[in-house]
């Protein structure tokens, strides 16, 4: 799972591309030799756990770090030389960073201002930014009397006014409650409509990404695990990380033993004994240790005796959610979860058995990659 | 029963002895309290002393006896200084000096602690090294060699002359660099992403969030530059251009000692500087911490 | 963040410039002309020859010089230790109080230390005044009834001037005090209390540990202030005799100033500079050490 392998996905050239980039810190490799592309018009999501390098391959799209070795190209042009201001592009920060000392217009209309614009202009365009966020009636108050979504919209009002070729946003909504972070998905996803400019989003909230993006890149420790977009991820993930990753409540995994391989299909030995067969979708032979992936809502209850089931053992815990049901079920294979309807019948210490959904399952090998 | 009795016994006196230690602490307390009030009015009473004494004609201040309240309250000692001396002269030279001074102090000082702080060039170290050693060094023991560099560049007896060598603020570079330092990076981030160079950064984004250190600074500088003596008193010689903490030494009235006037230059010359603490208390004691904070 | 590396150094440049020229004048280039000069034997203005450490061994030798190191320390051992530890007491009274009441109290002490010097000297001098100043209602009963000259006395002027000086100081000492007391959290007396300690136990054992790193900051900051005495001492001088009283930076200025010997006053400021940076440097090491502790 190389960066070298990314797929270069729509038949125009790409909006921004980050070619072949390394990004050192001292001793310490953080990127090597990574090649990524966004297309222009996309809502892209650079999506990983803490220190997978998103944050850093935003800055370096956005000229706040610099680029070690390796190229960065916006609209063709290479700037990965010039400074920030002189890249069009705009970013919203986590922090948001509004200026504390000057009133939301003042804070929008600062790029302005300092270009030198007149105020008339600086007063227009900030209205107009304004306008679309509903922001019109703080536009006088400072960000300290703003509520924390408010705050946000003033970030990307910022943005906004600079009319730059691509946003770029840094875990923008990790600062907000549930709640308010529902409705800022939907506003933002909103904005991408309406506007269509490029997006860039760095997350580490998959539930984001997937409900944002039209692609979607999976980063682990400086490395491009899959590019796709989110069903893409979530249906055919490439390896064991992207398939933990995607998905809530993650996938179940347990270690079967490969009895034959018959072209597209697998015989495997589950814990336990029972016999299965899951979908062999590479090329690959390797035989030798594998795990086999199925997602919560692929394993199905069963009675204990139903000669489906493939695996059997007790209810530990049950979670009523509503419009499903997570079940807790201790067996062979270790402890697995199990998404069933919101009116499933089940308690807790009940002996169930467990059907598999064997067109659903992936098979993983040593490398955890798919097989 | 008996042991019920007992029992009680035991737990009423910790309780009761907590209760008479109460008691006594409030009385103690209430004593500390009594002490310090007094112990302020006394403090505060040369300076009411003296003010009085400038309401007093002074055929009353030579009197015998004590009197705490002028018997007639009158302003002829304020109005012969006012009329007699040179202290119009005095109060301007010490408004423009203290003035210049400050601005001056500030202004450099902010850019200074920003360069160092937000920039990277050869020898900043070197610099901050060279600043932060820097006040160890007493100035009293530099005022001779200041004398001859302002005597040489044509300086003695000039307002320029005085201002010069009160430039000199490494707490005040010290000070600012360690809050421009605190400033989250994001904002020089996205103030750099909008376009802004250096001086646009300095002057609208990291000197407008530190609005409170400034106005201390400022104030404090303000305050020791009016109150200054030593530099003053050698640099300048001629009367007219004394600024007003020299000025009041040299009264020498020809009238023979006159109590109320000596007195009435004097308070004309700390109501400037009382007044502005007295507005200003907070921001003067933050820069008073700041500043000891640098030297611990 | 990227940035052209010219842009950054001709800000910094313009930045720097101004602060930077000051303090080349009127600091590096004084600091060195002071030491240079310390080794000639100029005048105030003008070249002189060198001399080697002839200055050092003349001042030496120079009875005036040790008067003035004398009165020197002798006023820095009055008004500093009493300074501080009063500030202290004082810190811990005001510290009681509340609200407005604890403003007035405060601006009361501190007001003098906003006082420009001459005031002080006005004010105290007529205190003491011989003839109608109120201090004689205290001092001339213990002079056996006849008004006391304070300032012409001379076993009474120093401690007169650190009396004076300690009103005037005390100010800043006791802001410093109340901020490290209100450090303490409040929680930990709570807990001396319902552990039983009394007042006085609560001081030594919880207060004055606590207190003590300010102590130690303020009692340096005070020691190395005073060390360059010279304003007041200056100003209550005048008309009398003025050697026996003399200090430090009042020698330095006799020497280049009243004498016109610009190479024996620049060598002891070299002097007094050494003495203060020695102390410094001592204070610095002594609060690192403190605060690794």
């Amino acid at each position: 799972m190389s960066a070298g392998a990314a797929e270069i996905v729509g038949a125009a050239s790409p909006h921004v591309e980050l070619r072949r980039v390394t990004k050192r810190y001292g001793s310490v490799t953080a990127i090597s030799d990574l090649t990524l592309t966004v297309d222009k018009g996309s809502f892209t999501a650079l999506l990983g756990p803490s220190g997978c390098g998103k944050s850093t391959l935003l800055r370096m799209i956005a000229g706040l770090e610099a680029i070690t070795a390796g190229q960065c190209f916006i609209d063709g042009v290479d700037v990965s030389d010039l400074p920030p201001a002189k890249r069009r592009i705009a970013m919203v920060f986590q922090s948001y960073a509004l200026y504390p000392h000057m009133t939301v217009r003042q804070n929008i209309a600062f790029s302005l201002s300092v270009a030198g614009q007149p105020k008339k202009v600086q007063n227009a365009r900030a209205l107009e930014v304004a306008r679309v966020l509903q922001l019109e009636s703080y536009l006088d108050r400072r960000p300290a009397e703003l509520s924390g979504g408010q705050r946000q919209r003033v970030a990307i009002g910022r943005a906004l006014v600079r009319k730059p070729e691509a946003f770029l946003f840094d875990e923008p909504l990790s600062n907000l409650d549930a709640k308010l972070r529902v409705q800022m998905r939907l506003e933002l996803a909103k904005l991408h409509a309406d506007l269509g400019t490029t997006m860039i989003y760095v997350t580490h909230d998959q539930t984001e990404a997937m409900t944002l993006a039209d692609k979607i890149v999976v980063l682990d420790k400086g490395v491009i695990s899959q590019v796709g977009s989110p069903l893409d991820l979530y249906n055919a993930p490439a390896n064991k990380f992207v398939a933990a990753f995607i998905g809530s409540p993650g996938m179940n995994f347990f270690k079967v033993d490969i009895a034959a391989i018959d072209g597209k299909a697998a015989s495997i030995v589950l814990p336990g004994g029972q016999k299965a067969e899951a979908p062999v979708r590479t090329d690959a032979a390797d035989l030798r240790s594998a795990e086999l992936g199925v997602r919560p809502e692929h394993l199905i209850l069963v009675d204990p005796d139903d000669a489906a089931a493939v695996f059997g053992g007790a209810v530990r815990i049950v979670e009523h959610l509503g419009n499903s049901t997570l079940v807790y079920v201790d067996t062979a294979a270790g402890q697995l979860i199990v998404e069933g309807e919101g009116n499933l019948k089940v308690k807790s210490g009940e002996t169930v058995g467990l059907k598999l959904n064997e067109e659903h399952a992936h098979l993983f090998g040593a490398t955890g990659a798919t097989l | 029963m008996s042991a019920t009795v007992q029992r009680l016994e035991v737990t009423a006196s910790p309780a009761a002895a907590r209760l008479a230690r109460l008691n006594r602490l409030d009385t103690v307390g209430l004593l500390i309290t009594l002490v310090t009030l007094v112990g302020a009015i006394i403090w505060a009473f040369p300076l009411y002393w003296g003010l009085v004494t400038t309401f007093k004609h002074e055929y009353e201040i030579v009197r015998p006896g004590f009197q705490p309240w002028p018997e007639h309250f009158t302003f002829e000692n304020y109005v012969h200084v006012l009329l007699q001396t040179k202290i119009g002269y005095w109060y301007i030279n010490s408004l423009i000096t203290s003035v210049a001074v400050t601005v001056l102090v500030v202004i450099m000082a902010a850019s200074a602690g920003y360069a160092i702080s937000q920039l990277d060039f050869p020898g900043r170290r070197f610099f901050w090294w060279m600043i932060l050693g820097s006040f160890m060094v007493p100035i009293p023991a530099l005022i001779v060699t200041h004398f001859i560099v302002i005597s040489q560049l044509g300086l003695i007896n000039t307002l320029a002359g005085v201002v010069g060598p009160q430039l000199i603020a490494p707490v005040t570079v010290i000070i600012y660099k360690q809050f421009f330092d605190s400033v989250p990076k994001d904002f020089r981030e996205a103030a750099a992403m909008d376009g802004a160079n250096d001086f646009q950064l300095l002057f609208r984004i990291y000197l407008p969030m530190n609005w409170g250190v400034t106005t201390a600074l400022a104030i404090i500088t303000f305050i020791g530059a009016w109150n200054l003596f030593l530099w003053p008193f050698l640099a300048v010689s001629s009367e007219d251009k004394m600024n007003i903490t020299v000025g009041i030494t040299q009264v020498h009235d020809n009238y023979g000692i006159s109590y109320g006037r000596d007195l009435a230059v004097a308070m004309l010359a700390a109501l400037p500087v009382a007044v502005v603490y007295l507005i200003f208390q907070r921001r003067v004691t933050q820069a008073i911490m700041l500043s000891a904070g640098i030297k611990g | 963040m990227i940035r052209s590396s010219r842009s950054e150094y001709l800000s910094a440049a313009v930045l720097m410039a101004p602060f930077f020229v000051i303090y080349a004048i009127f600091f590096v280039y004084p600091t060195i002309k002071m030491v240079e000069l310390s080794f000639t034997n100029a005048p105030l203005i003008g070249p002189g020859k060198w001399v080697g450490l002839d200055n050092y061994f003349r001042l030496a030798s120079d009875r005036l010089f040790s008067i003035a190191v004398w009165n020197t320390i002798y006023f820095v051992a009055l008004s500093v230790p009493s300074g501080v530890l009063l500030a202290l007491v004082i810190a811990l009274g005001v510290n009681r109080l509340k609200g407005w009441l604890q403003s007035i109290v405060l601006a009361a002490f501190f007001l003098p230390y906003i006082l420009p010097v001459s005031v002080v000297y006005r004010i105290w001098g007529w205190m003491f005044d011989k003839d109608f100043g109120v201090a004689q209602y205290v001092l001339a009963p213990l002079n056996g009834g006849q008004h006391l000259s304070v300032f012409r006395t001379v076993p009474l002027f120093m401690p007169a001037v650190a009396f004076i000086t300690v009103w005037w100081c005390l100010g800043f000492s006791l802001l410093l005090f109340i901020a490290g007391l209100r450090n303490i959290s409040s929680e930990i007396y709570e807990a001396a209390e319902l552990d039983g300690a009394g007042r006085w136990l609560q001081f030594q054992r919880i207060t004055w540990p606590l207190i003590w790193p300010v102590t130690v900051l303020v009692f340096t900051i005070q020691l190395i202030l005073q060390l360059k005495i010279f304003d007041q001492v200056y100003l209550f001088t005048q008309g009398s005799r003025v050697d026996v009283n003399m200090v430090m930076v009042f020698y330095i200025l006799r020497q280049a100033f009243q004498l016109n010997k610009g190479g024996l006053g620049a060598a002891s400021a070299v002097v007094l500079f050494l003495v203060i940076v020695v102390l410094s440097v001592l204070q610095f090491q002594l609060l690192r050490a403190r605060g690794q502790k």
